[in-house]
């Protein structure tokens, strides 16, 4: 059988593009204005938008304002992220854009960054500073260099609770220890749990240490975690006899220091297995039908329904009111050996300086936007239930404009993790290993350690 | 005699060849030469040099590496790193972390590799002997074995939550008394972890012991029934005895991966609660990972490889007392 040459035009077609292209393309260049067509790709590393449907949108946004630069987003668990980055970014070929957070990243990462001032103040002008949260000025700035763009900001101290559960046992959210420990003896007696908390890890334990020493001493977990007080001061004994009073009390669960909080206090709360979860901000992305859909459906509901829930303060678990502390969630840098800088930035500040990249942010109600002119468009967000929940995400988003204490940008990845360090003390005194004494000696021979330096 | 013949060429695959030949069958020109060392030398050094270069160039460099990195203070990342000398290895051995890392090891080693023999055992024997649907069996006790630990964790986790299936089940059968949060105290992290790990790997042991037993020899066995043993008596007199060999090398690799250990207990309890399941590999990833201090888990890396190589030696010497 003999093959008929059906294919056989195509190279001498092609050949004679080849041949007439150039020819082509000099004959227009004189008549209009020449065209970029060459595309470039940049490649983006994070861990958020945890979603990467999310960063998809994002990028679709980006690309009909800029439709030659083409960007790979590649999504790396929190977790990993150090693992990831540090071997791409001393090797050299780590990605054009890397995501920073204040804090432990922006002390190891940031001598990779590009200083990301300059590309500030091209797109806000010099009075740049103004026009951006604070929180992603300071959190970013490592040796006089601002490492990277701060994308959006998260706070925490709040806890989140499910609106229909407290409804049906006609309760209401606790606002100080005792009715805490009432709202969870009344809920366990229906077989409902009260407050959930993944304890394996640092992060979240964290945070509910750093609000109860907000209740007990405003200021002194900034102030400690800064070297203006001691770890072994009386207000943090307190907190963490407070803390292990969590655990003895029947607030915290059993077992809590055996559960990450994601996914799987996430999704007890979620599915309805408790009352009362510790979240932050970035929480209101579950207060949309769509977002809250979206993690029911990660929760593995099956057929979702998605429920109110609502942001409360923190109890006064300590004899005061516990402020919120928060710093920038991300920003965009740029890699100080990328072969496309120019592609880069311009991505990062269109997500973090532009109107159109900010409101995008804002709108996804996960990070409050790093503009100070952009609000998130609540009306447009589909919330489960405006009448309940409109009132509570406003007046959050009201509060953490006042907040002045950060959340992870003054302490060390040693003073988190290490030896001593808020995870040792937070597991030893809830496991009864060590006494809040002896956590708080811990915790100062680790900060010393760690560098810092008390007055 | 075409393999006589081929010992007289002259390509280097032709040594190894004649030196398998018993000694009369040998080329007299070639035993001579074997006797000074230079055919054995020139001969062989082409079939070794691929894995010479690999485990020379790759394996003990990169021991010798991080040795070097180990008398080092360094962030995995800073181009000057702060020369310590010995420093790490001074703290490591005043690190309580460390020490309870050595506690774990043995006990999880202790534990698993007795329940993992008595059950791989049990197992063999049972299923050498006449039963219904031993393929089906052979196979339930294996696939643990097959499954990733990845996999497993979150499987795991649910299953001993407070909640989980693991106390339902307790709940369901009046057992609720026991039900606790098996992964959640310190009390119960580390023997769930020893659990987990026997489930998984007792099909391994089985297969090798049931393979071991295979080679038992059907006269001695049969011998020892005439002469009236019972079943236990053939098990303890004559079956364990036979798989001796099977034993060492079993109690070889369990040491070896206890000193390995690092995805069970990274994956299921994050080396916790309050270090209670923490393990060399896990220390060593915290370390290195999580706080940057390269320079410390190298130290304990190389600390983790002259346990093993110590363990290998008395292992072996062991074995060559008891000629298994």
């Amino acid at each position: 059988m003999i093959r008929r040459p059906r294919f056989r035009a195509r190279p001498l077609a092609s050949a004679a593009l080849c041949l007439t292209m150039p020819l082509a393309a000099s004959s227009q260049a004189g008549a209009t204005p020449a065209h970029k067509a060459t595309t470039t790709t940049i490649n983006w590393w994070g861990w958020t938008p945890t979603d990467s449907a999310e960063a998809t949108a994002e990028i679709a946004a980006f690309n009909r304002v800029y439709p030659d630069i083409k960007v790979n987003f590649k999504l790396i668990t929190i977790a990993n992220y150090p693992t990831a980055m540090r071997p791409a970014l001393v090797s050299g070929e780590g990605p054009d854009l890397f995501e920073l957070q204040p804090g432990a990243y922006v002390t190891e990462f940031g001598s990779f960054a590009k200083d990301m001032a300059p590309v500030a103040a091209q797109a806000l002008g010099s009075n740049w500073r103004s026009k951006i949260a604070p929180s992603g000025i300071d959190g970013f700035t490592y040796n006089g260099k601002l490492t990277a763009l701060s994308v959006g900001s998260v706070y925490a101290g709040t806890l989140w609770v499910n609106e229909d559960l407290f409804k049906k046992y006609h309760l209401s959210p606790p606002t100080t220890l005792a009715q805490w420990m009432s709202v969870c003896k009344a809920f366990k007696s229906h077989g409902v749990g009260c407050f959930v908390q993944g304890n394996n890890t640092e992060g979240f334990l964290q945070d509910t240490l750093q609000s109860i020493t907000n209740s007990v001493q405003p200021g002194l977990w900034t102030a400690a975690s800064k070297g203006d007080a001691k770890w072994t001061s009386p207000g943090i004994v307190k907190a963490l006899t407070i803390w292990k009073g969590l655990f003895s009390d029947g607030i915290m669960e059993p077992g809590s220091l055996g559960i990450s909080q994601y996914p799987q206090a996430n999704n007890d709360f979620l599915t309805g297995k408790y009352a009362m979860i510790m979240m932050g901000t970035w929480y209101t992305a579950n207060v949309t039908k769509s977002g809250m859909t979206s993690a029911l459906q990660a929760a593995g509901v099956s057929h979702p329904k998605p429920f109110p829930i609502l942001p409360v303060p923190f109890p006064n678990v300590g004899g005061h009111p516990s402020a919120m502390y928060g710093d920038a969630d991300y920003g965009l840098a740029v890699y100080n050996k990328s072969k496309n800088t120019a592609a880069a930035e311009t991505f990062a500040k269109w997500l973090a300086t532009s109107v159109a990249g900010q409101q995008y942010v804002a709108n996804q109600l996960e990070d409050l936007p790093s503009l100070k002119s952009v609000t998130p468009n609540y009306a447009a967000a589909g919330i489960v239930s405006p009448s309940l929940q409109l009132g509570p995400i406003k007046r959050l988003a009201q509060t953490v404009g006042t907040v002045t204490e950060p959340r992870e940008s003054l302490l060390s990845s040693a003073m988190q993790n290490g030896t001593g360090g808020i995870l040792a003390a937070a597991q030893g005194v809830a496991t009864g290993s060590e006494t809040p004494q002896a956590a708080a000696k811990a915790l100062q021979a680790a900060a010393v350690a760690s560098g810092v330096r008390f007055k | 005699m075409a393999t006589v013949r081929q010992g007289f060429g002259g390509s280097p695959g032709d040594a190894p060849l004649s030196s398998v030949l018993p000694h009369p069958y040998r080329p007299r020109g070639v035993l001579a030469r074997q006797r000074r060392g230079t055919v054995k030398l020139a001969s062989g050094l082409p079939w070794i040099l691929p894995a010479l270069v690999l485990c020379v160039g790759l394996i003990y460099y990169c021991i010798g590496y991080t040795g070097l990195i180990s008398t080092w203070k360094w962030d995995g990342i800073s181009p000057n790193p702060q020369h310590v000398g010995f420093g790490n290895y001074s703290q490591l051995f005043h690190d309580p972390l460390f020490w309870g890392a050595v506690r774990h090891t043995v006990i999880f080693f202790a534990v698993t590799f007795t329940v993992q023999t008595f059950l791989g055992l049990t197992f063999a024997v049972l299923l050498h002997s006449r039963i219904r649907l031993a393929v089906v069996y052979k196979v339930i006790v294996f696939i643990p074995v097959v499954l990733a630990p990845a996999i497993m964790a979150p499987v795991f986790q649910a299953m001993l939550a407070p909640g989980g299936q693991f106390n339902t089940l307790l709940r369901y059968v009046g057992l609720g008394t026991l039900a606790q949060p098996w992964i959640g105290q310190t009390s119960t992290a580390l023997p769930a972890l020893m659990a987990i790990t026997v489930w998984q790997f007792t099909g391994f042991t089985f297969v090798l012991y049931y393979a071991a037993m295979s080679q038992i020899d059907q006269s001695v066995l049969e011998a020892a029934r005439l002469d009236g043993a019972g079943n236990l008596r053939v098990i303890t007199s004559i079956v364990w005895p036979s798989v001796a060999g099977t034993t060492f090398a079993l109690a070889t690799l369990s040491v070896i991966g206890a000193l390995k250990t690092f995805d069970i207990p990274w994956l299921v309890t994050q080396a916790g609660p309050y270090y209670a399941t923490n393990f060399f590999g896990t220390y060593i990833y915290q370390e290195i990972i999580q706080l940057d201090n390269v320079g410390y888990g190298a130290a304990l890396s190389i600390v983790l490889l002259v346990i093993a190589v110590a363990f290998g030696v008395v292992l072996q010497m062991w074995r060559r007392r008891k000629a298994l």
